[in-house]
């Protein structure tokens, strides 16, 4: 497989965080280069346990992920009762719960979780980052920090879509997709928090609020609700789809319980990250070498060398 | 024999009528119930509107009037049978037949008939600007419902229970001797403390009777403007609105302590007097005055200055009302409709996408992928 500049980045950067031997160098030059041009091979032949392969996650980001989830979703359905207090599904909801003051009170115990599940993303991501960069083992590429690559691989993967090209982009650990997602939930979760916290503290926040506070409160009015609504409609439509409905994804990865995610996934939606477990996981490199061989899976260049080595190998 | 029987009889009867019959209640010395005892008295106006003369002699014995004689209020009837009545009760005059036990004279509601004159809703009985008479009189507020049978206050339709309860009426008669004395005063009392204060709830129902009715609230802004006065921009959609808001939305609920239309528009010294003192906005002594509104939001937002006070308790997104959410609302609803469908085009991409490439919308077990790509990408 010949490699794109993209991709030679990627692993060179990983081979020297990693300080990969000489020898492990080779074994990973040979295994990519016996490695087909063509990915959707790799992808479609590879074995894939469906709760996942290879590490994604740390326990702290899928704890936060699940306190984020149900806070969210229960904040939700206690949201909407009250913003839509008089439509027929919202008045016997609110007497299910005791009356809309009920409602509002789970609102605001929902809400405090939501909140601590943020900061502790932030600590976890805040110490991470120092922890990586003072063992001099940080790749900013590997981060959901969005850079013009993922510009291109959206244009690229609707192409893909589209029929008008061969292969999906080659993405990082987060794909466009992620990085999208991060940063609308990252505004719209400080959105719903500033805005939540006046409602419920008014008084306070406008003593310490510079701003003309009824400018401030009737903004506020407007964006805590439909802020509220466009994150509903991204995870009913969107995360839900691209983890739960997507053809493929159905019924749901398990990354988010596991941490880990399949192999086929991996190579297909983050080549790059692959490359990274290649470099730092010597059994999957054995995985693969052998895959290749058994199934026959050879690049030409490959084929080629191995049949001048055996001339009995065949492909077909 | 025969002659005993028949004394028997009567003296059963007697004895029957006694005990079931009921006792003549209500102070009726001027012999009104003669005629208004009857049920089906009353007529329809021309307006098509149903008008009961009919007075039940047991409910109005359990009101609060019921001491008070006929023509202490209905003051223009001087014969009988009497006219057609074209006045109506007047609340200001004084009432000869009860005395205030606490200054020896007639018993007026004059004190606050003098505060409630001088408020924003403040008008005469017959009101002689056209303007006034959209305003409410005392029976707008004081339906003295026990005395109406068919303007039953509960929500259930049963009538409010005006009876003494006996466990409480033993104890007083031990000392007070006399059961109606003790039963008069029970109802006296309990009434004021128990029932006479309208919930928040029915507080917001009562004030959005007019407040709440457009036709009602655009035709009385426009005698307004007749008479060269402006009423306040919000005049037409407060109530609405705060209904809107997060105190109306409560409220509406029956939570009680959020602030209701009162607990911001009336003083809060002597809450009786205070809701038939509101005033207009513009009146330096209303607590909706600019120069007061601190105070007024800090009896519950402790925290409450100057820049709070800004905040509309009757917030919309209209134009005319606050242009500056307006506009930002048009460009957000936009943005949040651009959003959505941008991601539902994108997904709709993906999946016809993936499925071409020959991807299966089964339980994964193992691969996902069974089918042959429809690209003729399979080499193998």
């Amino acid at each position: 497989m010949r490699l794109s500049e993209d991709a030679k980045k990627v692993l060179n950067a990983t081979i020297a965080i990693n300080k990969t031997s000489e020898k492990d160098r080779k074994e990973l030059e040979e295994l990519i280069e016996m490695m087909p041009d063509d990915r959707v091979l790799l992808y479609k032949n590879v074995d894939s346990n469906p709760v996942g392969d290879l590490p994604r996650y740390s326990i702290h980001i899928r704890a936060q992920h699940l306190m984020m989830f149900i806070s969210f979703l229960l904040l939700a359905f206690t949201g909407l009762p009250v913003h839509y207090n008089e439509t027929f599904w919202a008045i016997p909801f609110n007497k299910l719960l005791g009356g809309i003051y009920v409602t509002r009170i789970i609102h605001r115990a929902m809400a405090s979780i939501f909140i601590f599940a943020a900061v502790y993303h932030i600590l976890t991501l805040v110490f991470d980052t120092l922890l990586k960069i003072k063992n001099k083992r940080f790749d900013w590429r590997r981060t959901v920090i969005p850079h013009l690559k993922d510009a291109f691989d959206i244009r690229d993967d609707i192409f893909y879509f589209l029929g008008k090209k061969d292969q999906r982009p080659e993405m990082d650990k987060f794909a466009y997709k992620q990085k999208i997602h991060y940063f609308a939930a990252l505004f719209g979760n400080t959105v719903m928090m500033v805005t939540g916290a006046t409602f419920l503290f008014p008084d306070t926040i406008a003593r310490f609020n510079p701003l003309p506070a009824d400018y401030v409160q009737s903004v506020t009015r407007l964006f805590h609700p439909h802020e509220a609504l466009l994150a509903l409609i991204v995870i009913a439509f969107w995360h839900w789809y691209n983890v739960h409905f997507a053809p493929g994804r159905f019924p749901m990865q398990w990354t988010f319980l596991t941490g880990r995610l399949t192999r086929e996934h991996q190579i297909e939606e983050h080549f790059l990250e692959y490359l990274r477990n290649l470099v730092e996981m010597p059994s999957e490199r054995v995985y693969l070498k052998e895959l290749l061989l058994k199934k026959k899976l050879l690049s030409r260049e490959a084929e080629a060398r191995i049949r001048t080595l055996k001339p009995g190998f065949e492909s077909d | 024999m025969k002659k005993m029987f028949v004394g028997f009889s009567i003296f059963i009867a007697a004895i029957f009528y006694v005990f079931l019959a009921k006792a003549a209640i209500a102070a009726d010395d001027e012999n009104c119930l003669m005629c208004h005892k009857y049920i089906k008295m009353g007529r329809i106006t021309e307006e098509g509107e149903r008008k009961y003369y009919y007075v039940d002699e047991e409910i109005f014995s359990k009101t609060v009037h019921n001491r008070v004689k006929c023509r202490d209020c209905h003051s223009y009837i001087e014969k009988l049978p009497h006219d057609p009545v074209k006045e109506g009760v007047q609340c200001n005059s004084k009432c000869h037949s009860i005395q205030n036990p606490a200054t020896r004279k007639d018993f007026d509601h004059n004190n606050i008939y003098d505060v409630y004159m001088k408020s924003v809703h403040g008008r005469e009985k017959v009101a002689a600007k056209e303007v006034d008479k959209d305003k409410p009189y005392c029976i707008f507020c004081h339906t003295n419902p026990l005395y109406i049978p068919h303007e039953i206050p509960n929500a259930d339709g049963t009538v409010r229970s005006a009876e003494v309860p006996a466990a409480i009426a033993d104890r007083c008669d031990v000392c007070h001797q006399k059961r109606e004395f003790v039963e008069h005063r029970y109802l006296h009392t309990a009434r004021r403390i128990l029932s006479v204060k309208r919930s928040p709830q029915e507080v917001v129902e009562l004030c959005l009777t007019c407040h709440g009715n457009e036709e009602f609230l655009e035709r009385h802004e426009k005698l307004h403007e007749g008479e060269g006065k402006h009423l306040g921009k919000k005049f037409t959609f407060a109530g609405e609105a705060y209904q809107e808001s997060f105190h109306g939305k409560v409220t509406k609920y029956g939570f009680k302590e959020a602030a209701n239309c009162l607990s911001c528009h009336a003083k809060s010294e002597n809450y009786y007097l205070a809701v038939h003192d509101i005033r207009s906005s513009k009146d330096p002594e209303s607590t909706t005055h600019k120069n007061n509104r601190v105070n007024t939001c800090g009896k519950c937002h402790t925290d409450a200055n100057k820049n709070f006070a800004r905040i509309d308790p009757h917030p919309t997104e209209r134009k005319d009302d606050n242009p500056f959410i307006y506009y930002i609302a048009n460009v957000y609803g936009p943005f949040g409709d651009m959003v959505t469908y941008a991601l539902l085009g994108l997904t709709i991409l993906e999946t016809i996408g993936r499925k071409r490439d020959g991807i299966a919308w089964v339980l994964r077990r193992g691969s996902t992928w069974r089918k042959k790509s429809k690209r003729g990408r399979d080499r193998r």
